[in-house]
């Protein structure tokens, strides 16, 4: 795992260093990934949020980037990207499914 | 004095019983630690082993075995040997040291179980033997790598590794508990002698044995050899279990057998698929994961069972299908992950082992071979830190390995998803829908909670990467690392970009 400039940082947390709702442990796979993994969210975060904190641990790493949105799914549907993570109904331990906007 | 002709006594002193008078049978032999089941008290007389052996005899050959792997140790300790290996075959020996030695300690446990609760003498008396045999396995396992640790701290983890909380370990823990430690005994005895190790050693101690010959490491390969003979010996008492069960209760019989077979095959694809793939080098290897597993595991296990009358479990194509892919995307996964074991996993993707992997997995390069080329691309432009991971994978509750490991990428028949289970308020994932059934059916005996859950709890402090690798006891010295400097991955960077 890295470390310096991760250091202290929660692990599943990739890009928010200043919480400022309640976190969201969710079990994430980015399409086309090998593994799903725990991604803190908050509830406060939108899903266009969300979907990018999943894309922090993949994008680049072992997905190659593109220009693309992205887009977040539960339970098979899309989700607006403006709702946030409390409005869509997302609970902790809840599988989320990320991916690129078609 | 004339010794008796062991004809004259070993049959009446292996099933010699008496008929108690001061005490019940149930609390002699308790259901909860005996598992007499549907079984009538009088069919367990029929328990017989086929291989009979006395204990001058056992003392004799043992002595011969351990003359043989000790004395051949003794000899190449004292040559170039061990600097002349080459450093992905020492992660094989490293992860199996580190998963085996103490999980033997365990299995001592477990023959000493059914020494104590078996249900017939013989049985009882196989069962000593076996709880020696173990003790030396233990020992054998942790004195080998011994004078290693002075040349490698990694090998210090033969002790280690099963006493702390490292994620491969708690996998490993919870499987031997599951299946050796909590279970009555007559489950004990189908689950482990007869599953895993007349089912599933061979994987471990056969085909690393050849590989570890090809490799050079012949004090490895003569010592898991010599631990075999031992383990074809006292796995009969499986077969002799499950012959009395599967007459009086074979609904049970096959079901023991079904989730301790799928559970099995689950560990060994993040033990031995890894290091037979891609850890032992190209050209020492004998066969691939997949034709060992085909060989010697699938059609020899179904021909086993159904000698017994039992069916192939329902997940006979799941698993099948599996061979393709879990120990892949299992190595990925520990690659991706490196820092948290204790060896140092091979990445093992050259442009010639990748075409080694194609020819023997024709769907390797579909389902992994992008996402290795994102991995080689960062290694090639020294964008190190995206090779390393700032999260956890999420691990299943049952088989504690990483969510998606039981399927792979562009893959719609088995994707990689969780199956998750609602119970008691909580949401449980799992890797695929045997590991979530088996642990709806036994999770009594099964459960235990996994590195994510036990973050999630607030069991891990602080809750950071940091404080994930420190709970788990890895220290910088021993965190795992790719063994040559991604040097598999520098050939790609002399390609012609496609």
């Amino acid at each position: 795992m890295t470390t310096g400039q991760e250091k202290g940082r929660p692990a599943g947390q990739g890009a928010d260093p200043e919480p400022r709702g309640r976190p969201v442990p969710i079990n994430a796979r980015f399409d086309n990934d090998f593994v799903t993994q725990l991604v803190l969210v908050l509830d406060t975060d939108t899903l266009e949020e969300a979907a990018r904190k999943v894309a922090h641990h993949v994008v680049g790493r072992r997905i190659p980037p593109r220009d693309a949105d992205l887009v977040l799914r539960v339970d098979g549907k899309s989700l607006p990207s403006g709702l946030t993570v409390a409005e869509a109904g997302i609970s902790p331990l809840d599988s989320v499914f990320v991916g690129w906007a078609e | 004095m004339a010794r008796m002709p062991r004809e004259q006594w070993l049959n009446i002193a292996r099933d010699l019983d008496w008929e108690l008078s001061y005490v019940d049978y149930d609390a002699v032999f308790p259901e909860w630690m005996s598992g007499q089941g549907k079984v009538p008290r009088e069919a367990w007389s029929k328990w017989e082993e086929p291989y009979r052996v006395t204990y001058p005899e056992y003392v004799a050959t043992q002595r011969e075995k351990e003359t043989g792997a000790y004395s051949v140790k003794a000899v190449l300790q004292k040559s170039k040997v061990f600097e002349q290996l080459d450093e992905g075959w020492k992660s094989v020996a490293k992860q199996h040291f580190g998963a085996i030695a103490l999980a033997e300690d365990i299995a001592q446990y477990g023959e000493l179980r059914m020494a104590r609760f078996g249900l017939a003498p013989a049985w009882r008396n196989t069962a000593v033997l076996g709880a020696l045999d173990e003790a030396r396995h233990a020992q054998i396992g942790l004195f080998f790598p011994h004078e290693l640790i002075g040349k490698d701290p990694q090998y210090d983890w033969a002790h280690k590794a099963y006493q702390t909380n490292e994620w491969a370990i708690i996998a490993v823990r919870a499987l031997f508990d599951g299946l050796m430690m909590n279970p009555n005994v007559v489950d004990v005895s189908v689950e482990i002698p007869f599953t895993f190790e007349t089912g599933f050693t061979n994987v471990q101690f056969l085909a690393l044995a050849a590989d570890a010959l090809e490799s050079g490491d012949i004090s490895f390969a003569n010592m898991i050899s010599s631990i075999q003979t031992d383990e074809a010996r006292h796995a009969q008492q499986g077969g002799a279990t499950l012959e009395v069960l599967v007459e009086h209760d074979p609904r049970r019989a096959q079901w023991i057998i079904d989730k301790s077979f799928w559970l099995s095959a689950r560990l060994f694809s993040v033990l031995s698929g890894p290091a037979m793939d891609y850890y032992t080098p190209l050209a020492r290897r004998k066969q691939s994961y997949k034709e060992f597993m085909h060989e010697w595991i699938a059609e020899q296990f179904l021909d086993q069972i159904r000698d017994y009358g039992l069916r192939k479990p329902w997940y006979w194509d799941e698993f099948m299908a599996g061979l393709e892919t879990w120990h892949h995307a299992l190595h990925l996964g520990v690659w991706y992950w490196r820092p948290t074991v204790w060896w140092n996993p091979q990445g093992g993707v050259s442009p010639e082992e990748r075409e080694w992997l194609n020819e023997k997995y024709p769907r390797w390069e579909q389902h992994f071979g992008r996402i290795w080329d994102v991995i080689i691309d960062n290694i090639n432009h020294d964008r190190m830190e995206l090779t390393l991971p700032e999260t956890m994978p999420w691990l299943c509750n049952l088989c504690h390995l990483p969510i998606g490991s039981a399927g792979s990428p562009y893959n719609d028949k088995y994707p990689v998803r969780s199956y998750p289970l609602e119970h008691n308020g909580y949401t449980y994932h799992f890797c695929s829908r045997p590991c979530r059934q088996i642990w709806w059916e036994d999770k009594d005996t099964l459960h235990d909670p996994t590195v994510i859950e036990r973050l999630l709890a607030g069991g891990i402090q602080p809750p950071t990467v940091e404080g994930i690798l420190a709970w788990m006891g890895l220290t910088p010295d021993v965190m795992g690392e790719d063994p040559y400097g991604y040097r598999w991955a520098k050939a790609y960077a002399k390609q012609p970009a496609a």
